[in-house]
């Protein structure tokens, strides 16, 4: 079959390692983290985000950072052009804390992800479906528990939200084959995150496709 | 946790009597530490998903994915309502193999320790050695979990329980597989204390 549309976990780290090492490059702020009682592990990053009525803008702020859809009730505060106002409750401050894992079963990468206020409190699935970007809406509501789902993570053992793995390799395997024909060095991991990682918030600034068809 | 209730039985409480006394509770949810039920789409949708990953190592997804949304919808139902017949229309077609193999391509099992922060152990493990030979649940643990069994001389230290019994440590891990995995097609183990009456 597809054998080299696969990979082993070795492979998997391997990929990671250079995708991190890029990371660490533009300070982009994914580590590796193993886990304590064998040689797996997996990558983390952890990334705030404004969940706001209107957009807001923000001085400095990178052009593709996505707000969440609108609440049910809405926000009574006047918002400044150019800054998040004082008056911005805590509770609208989103932290999100991404995970990549290995799953030996379909061998491929596997998306963890959860988020909380800052207060502490866990958003629930509800919310995350609802903070899913609009373009990717149609295909989550066509199946929602087939696509983000709440899971145990395999290593910490706590909730987690997980983007199915299970189609993964249907998407993959075109961007595989076309990079092999043009002879080009692809990072599965960059490829992949840049796919899925946009359908819950998550984006990958281009340096990193400069820097996976670097290394030969 | 979305465990079966069998495996968490066996797993926290195997030395009670039954039935088994629990307390549940209504308020204070563990966010952090527990997934919600919200409802039984939710439970179709783990279970269905289990299934699809135990298909995944044992045929790399082709039984599932040829069969049409019915028979998955025919495998949950069954579950449910607790139809034997019904479930096993379907499933035995996930316990079969091509006459060329002696057995599955990787067995899916998951081992559940309560002293380890890892929920569980899970890996690619063939049921069938390159000499042909059947794999057994021995073969099995001292490849991912050895701490699970007692030294060559030593006193047996755990118990290794599937279902709520000891299946005898020489006992082919296909035939595990076949016969004894859970109705999501994956062998929950279970290793606990050896108990000291």
């Amino acid at each position: 079959m597809e054998e080299n549309e696969f990979f082993g976990e070795k492979t998997f780290q391997r990929y990671c390692a250079e995708f991190i090492k890029h990371s660490q490059q533009i300070g982009d702020g994914w580590e590796w983290r193993t886990s304590k009682d064998s040689s797996d592990g997996y990558m983390c990053k952890m990334h705030f985000q404004i969940k706001n009525e209107t957009v807001v803008s923000r001085a400095g702020t990178s052009a593709h950072e996505q707000t969440c859809l609108p609440m049910e009730e809405a926000l009574e505060l006047p918002l400044d052009d150019f800054e998040v106002t004082e008056s911005t409750a805590a509770n609208e401050v989103i932290k999100y804390e991404y995970h990549v894992l290995y799953s030996c079963s379909y061998q491929v990468p596997v998306l963890y992800f959860r988020a909380s206020f800052l207060d502490g409190r866990p958003l629930a699935l509800k919310d995350i479906w609802e903070g899913v970007h609009e373009c990717y809406k149609t295909r989550l509501l066509q199946g929602p528990w087939d696509t983000i789902t709440q899971q145990e993570h395999p290593i910490l053992g706590q909730p987690f939200f997980v983007l199915h793995p299970c189609k993964t390799n249907e998407f993959m395997t075109p961007v595989l084959k076309n990079s092999r024909k043009i002879n080009r060095n692809v990072n599965y991991i960059t490829s992949w995150l840049s796919l899925v990682g946009p359908v819950v918030g998550l984006h990958l600034p281009l340096s990193y496709a400069g820097a996976a068809s670097q290394d030969e | 946790m979305h465990y079966p209730i069998g495996l968490l039985f066996d797993l926290l409480a195997s030395s009670s009597a039954l039935p088994w006394n629990i307390t549940v509770h209504f308020k204070s949810f563990p966010e952090k530490d527990l997934l919600h039920c919200p409802s039984k789409d939710a439970i179709e949708a783990h279970f269905m998903s289990c299934v699809k990953e135990a298909d995944a190592l044992k045929h790399k997804s082709q039984v599932i994915n040829e069969m049409q949304k019915k028979d998955h919808k025919q495998l949950w139902m069954g579950l449910q309502n607790d139809r034997f017949d019904q479930f096993w229309a379907i499933n035995r077609k996930l316990m079969e193999y091509p006459a060329e193999e002696n057995g599955f391509r990787y067995i899916p099992f998951r081992i559940y320790q309560t002293t380890t922060e890892r929920p569980f152990i899970q890996k690619l493990f063939r049921p069938v050695a390159a000499d042909g030979q059947l794999h057994t649940l021995g073969d099995l643990l001292k490849e991912v979990c050895p701490s699970a069994l007692a030294p060559e001389d030593g006193e047996k230290k755990n118990q290794v329980m599937i279902h709520g019994i000891e299946p005898m440590l020489e006992t082919p891990l296909q035939w595990l597989s076949e016969h004894l995995s859970y109705p999501d097609n994956f062998l929950h183990i279970s290793i606990i204390p050896q108990p000291t009456d």
